[in-house]
């Protein structure tokens, strides 16, 4: 038990890939995670989070187009509130929007910026967009029946030992490795 | 005897290791446990900034202002029976998880004015910096605003200023005592019915359910 | 203790939007460090030949809870002010399947999707395009489901409360449970990555 493991791999890990940099040691940039989401507990006393800032644009976008729908609705209505903020002004969208550029400056940084579909070598371009964008309707229902997403519940809530949260986390691996199989086309 | 090579990943795993042994010993939540500045607190109430009086708070509640937090301390059956407008309710017991910032002005009052300043302390001691009383309590409300008194030898400012009191009174429902009867009669005339004066708008008692949802994901 | 800053009244509403700006350029910086930028590498962890995703989150969280335990051990945190998203087990177990699910579909989370759709991945735009479209969706079916998502509600509770146990010891197990999970998950990548 004294020979080194092997480092995880230089970036990216899978074939058919372009160039970058290599990643950061994953356990640093999960301290550097850890340390951002401390600071957020410090400063504003909340953590991070990004299904939220979803709900809140699409009920503003909602709001423009057929307002009486809109704030007749009841899941939208918590967003919308009472019409003395904007729907915009709201804690995660700014966060959100803060992602977006820092992962931009970090991608930029790194020469990892490019405009490119990630997919699997056996699948095509049009197929992976489908799917990603299937994807994201079954993550909204997921994130909005939980009420949070891996950022929100799994990242935050664990930190604070919340229960919810650890459940959540736990049923996301679950329910990950269990369809993995059956989407294998998809990434090998 | 030389110790042996940890790689990166080792030394953050052997530091996490010894951060979670020392936790174990570890009681990061305060629970019931303040701290007071005795000092500080004695030069508020000294300087009297700690309270706002009855007519002050009639007089925001007029302007419709909606910078602050009305409690009431009573017991929901005394609320139901008359409370000043604007407020909430919100019993001594359960004032500890009640819903309250600690950078809004929360101004407070009980029957006379005890457990309003016990609240007060309370409240002041867990970093409240805006808690407020009110002076007197309701009995002070009914004395100088529902039911106020012209004194026997009143003066023309002091009638003047009795001719507003009375336009205030009967904005929330009181009447003016011309007669200069003590006070100590008030407690047994009828309270105004329960009306809220037209103009300024009731913050929602609990947290908000129209507001936009704040916190959560 | 005098934070959190915000809800001790040191700063404002509209500061506040600047300071969550701020954090999430942190956020969104160090996910993209680890590569969550690219779907490649969060499914991959479905897959087992590259654990980041378990690596990086669990160190995340170990590094915040030891933060929090230790800031509000020294009086410097209050951590009663820190808020916890109330507890509804059965909506939130049946979320994180869905979740998980919806994670080898489409290849992100929320935030990596936005992560990954700022450095160009067409993929992550379309995804998040599903997001809200399934938002939509869910805001449609939301009065009919009500009752089940807001079934089974614990209000705010911490494992140490609901197992009545010490705060430390928990944070204790958890440690231990990650790094014995990192030491695993790195025999796991050598042995699945060494396979074709």
């Amino acid at each position: 038990m004294t020979a080194r493991l092997p480092d995880p791999p230089r970036a990216p890990a899978v074939a058919g890939a372009g160039p970058g940099a290599p990643y950061l040691n994953p356990y640093l940039a999960g301290i550097g995670l850890g340390l951002v989401l401390l600071a957020a507990f410090v400063l504003v006393g909340r953590g991070l989070g990004a299904s939220g800032a979803f709900s809140s644009t699409l009920s503003w976008l909602v709001n423009l187009v057929a307002p009486a729908h809109a704030q007749a609705n009841l899941y939208m209505q918590d967003y919308l509130g009472d019409g003395t903020t904007h729907p915009l002004k709201a804690w995660l969208v700014f966060e959100v929007v803060g992602v977006a550029a820092g992962a931009l400056l970090s991608g930029l940084l790194a020469g990892r910026a490019r405009f490119t579909v990630e997919k699997g070598p056996r699948v095509s371009t049009a197929i992976r967009l489908l799917c990603a964008f299937a994807g994201g309707m079954l993550m909204a229902f997921g994130a909005h029946l939980a009420r949070g997403c891996t950022s929100g519940q799994a990242l935050t809530g664990g930190a604070l030992l919340n229960v919810g949260s650890w459940a959540f986390m736990l049923m996301v691996f679950v329910g990950g490795y269990a369809v993995a199989w059956f989407m294998r086309w998809q990434w090998r | 005897m030389r110790l042996p090579q940890l790689t990166l990943n080792q030394k953050l795993g052997a530091a996490a290791l010894a951060l979670g042994a020392l936790a174990l010993a570890s009681q990061p939540h305060r629970g019931p446990f303040v701290k007071l500045d005795a000092r500080e607190l004695a030069l508020v109430v000294e300087q009297e900034v700690d309270h706002v009086t009855p007519a002050e708070l009639a007089a925001w509640i007029v302007e419709g202002r909606a910078d602050y937090r009305l409690i009431d301390l009573r017991t929901a059956g005394e609320f139901e029976r008359y409370h000043i407008p604007t407020a909430e309710n919100a019993p001594l017991s359960a004032l500890a998880d009640y819903p309250l910032q600690r950078n809004e002005k929360i101004v407070l009052y009980s029957e006379g004015g005890i457990h309003a300043a016990q609240a007060w302390l309370l409240l002041r001691a867990q970093g409240y910096s805006g808690a407020y009383t009110v002076l007197g309590g309701l009995d002070g409300w009914k004395d100088e605003v529902l039911f106020p008194a012209l004194p026997a030898d009143a003066g023309p400012k002091q009638r003047a200023r009795f001719e507003r009191a009375a336009a205030v009174a009967r904005f929330f429902g009181g009447e003016a005592r011309a007669d200069g009867t003590p006070a100590a009669s008030a407690a047994s005339v009828e309270l105004p019915k329960l009306v809220s004066p037209a103009g300024p708008a009731q913050p929602v008692a609990t947290g908000a359910p129209r507001k936009k949802k704040k916190e959560g994901c | 203790m005098m934070t959190p800053l915000f809800k001790y009244g040191f700063f404002g509403e509209e500061f506040s939007l600047l300071v969550a700006f701020v954090l999430g350029v942190g956020f969104g910086f160090f996910l993209e460090r680890a590569g969550f930028g690219s779907a490649r590498k969060l499914a991959a962890q479905f897959y087992l030949y590259d654990m980041s995703v378990f690596k990086v989150m669990f160190t995340a969280i170990v590094t915040a809870m030891l933060g929090v335990t230790y800031l509000g051990w020294l009086g410097w945190l209050d951590l009663d002010l820190v808020y916890l998203v109330p507890t509804h087990l059965g909506p939130q177990v049946v979320g994180g399947l869905v979740l998980g699910v919806g994670f080898v579909v489409g290849g992100y989370c929320p935030g990596t999707s936005v992560a990954a759709l700022a450095t160009g991945r067409f993929d992550a735009m379309l995804y998040a395009l599903g997001i809200f479209a399934g938002t939509f969706a869910y805001a449609q079916v939301y009065p009919a489901i009500q009752g089940f998502v807001n079934a089974n509600p614990m209000g705010q509770v911490t494992l140490p409360e609901v197992f009545e146990l010490p705060w430390g010891l928990v944070v204790f197990v958890v440690v231990i449970i990650a790094v014995l999970g990192f030491w695993g998950a790195t025999l796991v990548e050598r042995r699945f990555r060494s396979e074709p």
